[in-house]
């Protein structure tokens, strides 16, 4: 009797396995394909968008079975209304399933994120739950399909990899903003701030004379790269005010967006600055932010007033005049009021590009903002955005110095010249 | 393990509590909040958790004398026999109605947020067949298994948050005061039934071991709760700012869909199992609440065999409202809002009923023996 109650529990336990399959929302891996990338251009047809994916073959690169002669991944195009009925249009061409579940990135053309039409579209990604708010939102200068079908890496070509450290790294460097989904929605529908969105493109001048002068103040198809490289750059930014892009910042103009906004991180900054005591030569540094930024506020006065401080930490790394500063206390000091200047000073040139140009702010200022308001409504009133382009913004660079390079000191130019 | 005559001590009633009372945070209670008190929901959360201690208090106290009775011996003793059963009556209605309501909304969360593709009466009908289960088992095992993992459940949802607080930014719970004073306690005051379930705690009350640790687990529990309803409303605003929570329909799982923990993305289905297994210990505890009452006022002794007619008519009643999510949220507020003055002045009128029946002085009497 015993065992025969054993027996038929158990059978009842077994059974209820059956039901971790997910039911109706069954699939085998191999019976799905995965989307890495999703590109969107404008159509010629209102109410659509030409919608490429960009499809990661799962067979290429594992090393077991010796692996495939077939491609690492591959584009189509189609014309459709929104990204969630085009996963059924495209089965036309593709015999399997098309998941959203490694969805990377989704890649708008200049000319569609211009376009009015863009924020209906981008948002149908929150209705579909295999859209992760961490998606990255990229600008590319060309169409969409065309970056997905030039941009061929020459290592790491499995796609997901190669964007994923692609964007990590430029990131971490500062070259281009953490633009994922979730930013741009929040920073939409909260209506005070500019979101920027990672810039990229493929279509990089050939002649000489296009490229500018100076490479750190570049954006993407501006670098002057040669070499067999990889045919894409990934550098500066694209402004977004109320979901419509309305302009670009530069490598370094990001980068220092990045920098006063406490909200992002970067980690591992190299620069520039022109050498104090030679001209023509300039003092690489690494920046280094411990500290965040400072911002005080005067917002009910007849001109409202923003006092920031950026403390940063600063390691230099080259002498290019040879004269090793390390040595004298004064030097030192001259160095750093004319970095701090600097710096003022280019923080400031962006500050009035913001209030001029885009008459918003990337910096999350409402944020601090917020914070001298008592209601919802008295801060509404307010309207960060309308009375930003009229603020009184007042930058302080506080400059620290910490390392001089493994090795401090110099030889002297004019003594090994001697 | 020790035989107790289908008794529960004083964890597994705070289990109980900690995980029927704080899945609400997990649901659309904070999108309830959210809709109407902004950025400064966690205000009028804190505002319910204190205004509600003193109908629990009053309710401990009409029990302090009623030992060994459970609500519905109690109302009946106090109002009489016809408005006693009247108002068990009623308050059966509402118990069953928050449980058809809450147990859509959770087939609906599962359906919407996980299992997209199958249909919506599967879910529902393996929600409530599991959690029937678990209200035929009875209230000591429904106790026991409570008590066995609420450690687990809580330690996963403490680490969602915890994480979701790294990747959140403090300066949005800005301006403080949201959208006014005015506007947080109405909120409040609408949405003060999210802590009725300690009304209906009334009915297991004799299955407590002691009056003693009923209270002090009551008690216990109700800070606990109070306290981990309040935090998550902050973290949610800190991730997603006031005006995206607003749409936002279940924030809990918008959450954890985006959190990643290091190079770990997609770690929703970490938190989900244990989540489901914290919804099936409520609804099996309030499945178990119902069939109890029902078989209270109707004098049905085994009322444990009721479960599965009760299981079809959640059923039935969860898949009746027409366009499913949007209905259901609807009357889930109109539920909330009108419970909200019940669960406030029924403790009152029963302890005021029963300091005029003199209910007291015989109880001090008694206890100086």
């Amino acid at each position: 009797m015993n065992r025969q109650r054993r027996v038929i529990k158990l059978c009842v336990v077994i059974s209820l396995a059956m039901m971790l399959t997910g039911c109706w929302d069954l699939t085998g891996l191999d019976e799905k394909v995965f989307v890495i990338g999703i590109g969107l251009d404008k159509a010629d047809e209102k109410g659509k968008i030409n919608i490429t994916y960009l499809i990661a073959n799962a067979e290429m690169g594992s090393t077991m079975g010796g692996g495939t002669n077939e491609k690492s991944s591959m584009t189509i195009t189609v014309r459709a209304s929104d990204f969630i009925s085009m996963k059924n249009i495209a089965n036309s061409v593709i015999s399997r399933e098309i998941s959203y579940d490694l969805l990377r990135l989704i890649l708008v053309s200049e000319e569609l994120a211009k376009d009015e039409e863009f924020i209906r579209f981008i948002y149908s990604a929150i209705k579909d739950r295999e859209v992760k708010r961490t998606v990255h939102l990229l600008v590319s200068k060309e169409k969409a399909e065309d970056f997905f079908k030039i941009n061929k890496p020459l290592f790491l070509s499995r796609p997901h990899k190669y964007y994923v450290n692609m964007l990590r790294r430029a990131n971490e460097v500062g070259l281009i903003p953490e633009s994922r989904l979730h930013y741009f929605l929040r920073i939409t529908e909260a209506d005070a701030n500019l979101f920027l969105a990672a810039y990229t493109t493929t279509s990089i001048k050939k002649t000489e004379d296009e490229f500018r002068a100076d490479e750190n103040d570049a954006i993407a198809g501006d670098m002057r790269v040669e070499g067999e490289t990889n045919n894409s750059q990934f550098l500066g930014a694209a402004v977004f005010l109320e979901g419509k892009m309305i302009g670009t910042l530069t490598g370094v103009e990001n980068r220092m967006a990045l920098m006063i906004n406490d909200t992002t991180e970067v980690s591992d900054v190299l620069s520039v600055f022109p050498d104090p005591a030679n001209k023509d030569y300039q003092i690489s540094v690494r920046i280094k932010k411990t500290k965040n930024t400072r911002v005080n506020m005067d917002l009910h006065g007849k001109t409202p007033k923003i006092h920031v401080t950026l403390p940063i930490i600063l390691d230099v790394l080259t002498d290019p005049a040879m004269n090793s500063p390390v040595e004298s206390k004064k030097e030192l000091e001259k160095i750093r009021k004319g970095m701090e200047k600097y710096m003022e000073g280019r923080v400031k040139e962006l500050v009035q590009r913001t209030q001029q140009e885009f008459k918003a702010e990337p910096f999350g200022w409402s944020l601090y903002g917020r914070k001298e308001f008592k209601t919802l409504k008295e801060y509404k009133e307010f309207d960060w955005m309308k009375t930003y382009p009229d603020m009184k913004v007042d930058i302080d660079v506080s400059i620290r110095f910490g390392k001089f390079g493994e090795q401090p000191k110099t030889p002297s130019y004019k003594e090994i010249r001697d | 393990m020790k035989q107790s005559e289908g008794k529960i001590g004083i964890r597994e009633l705070i289990a109980i509590i900690l995980l029927s009372v704080g899945t609400k945070l997990t649901d659309d209670t904070p999108s309830i909040l959210f809709s109407t008190a902004n950025n400064s929901s966690w205000m009028s959360m804190l505002l319910i958790g204190i205004m509600s201690i003193i109908p629990v208090f009053f309710l401990l106290k009409v029990f302090s004398v009623h030992r060994g009775k459970n609500l519905h011996e109690v109302n009946i003793h106090l109002f009489g026999k016809v408005v006693g059963n009247i108002i068990s009556f009623g308050v059966l209605l509402y118990g069953f109605a928050a449980l058809v309501l809450d147990s859509a909304t959770y087939a609906d969360i599962i359906s919407t947020m996980y299992f997209t593709k199958t249909p919506f009466l599967p879910i529902y009908l393996l929600l409530l067949i599991v959690c029937g289960y678990g209200a035929k088992r009875g209230i000591e095992q429904i106790g026991a298994t409570a008590w066995l993992t609420l450690f687990y459940l809580k330690i996963t949802l403490f680490l969602a948050f915890l994480i979701s607080f790294l990747q959140g930014e403090f300066k949005m719970i800005y301006p403080l005061w949201g959208p006014g004073v005015g506007e947080i306690v109405k909120t409040a005051g609408r949405n003060l039934s999210i802590f009725a379930d300690f009304y209906y705690l009334g009915l297991i009350a004799p299955l407590v071991s002691t009056y003693k640790s009923f209270k002090k687990g009551t008690l216990l529990a109700y800070l606990i709760v109070a306290i981990e309803l309040v935090i998550p409303l902050i973290i949610f605003v800190m991730v997603f700012d006031f005006t995206s929570i607003e749409i936002m329909k279940y924030p809990y799982h918008e959450m954890i869909l985006y959190i990643s923990i290091g190079f770990l993305t997609n770690v929703e289905t970490i938190f989900l199992p244990f989540w489901l297994i914290a919804t099936f210990i409520r609804f099996a505890f309030y499945l178990y609440l119902v069939v109890l009452l029902f078989g209270g006022i109707f004098k049905i002794k085994e009322f444990e065999y009721l479960i599965p007619v009760m299981v079809v008519l959640v059923l039935f009643a969860g898949l009746a409202p027409q366009y499913g999510v949007f209905t259901i949220s609807h009357l889930r507020e109109l539920l909330l809002t009108s419970l909200s003055p019940i669960f406030f002045g029924l403790p009152c009128l029963m302890l005021f009923i029963a300091k005029v029946k003199g209910d007291f002085k015989n109880e001090s009497s008694k206890e100086s023996y």
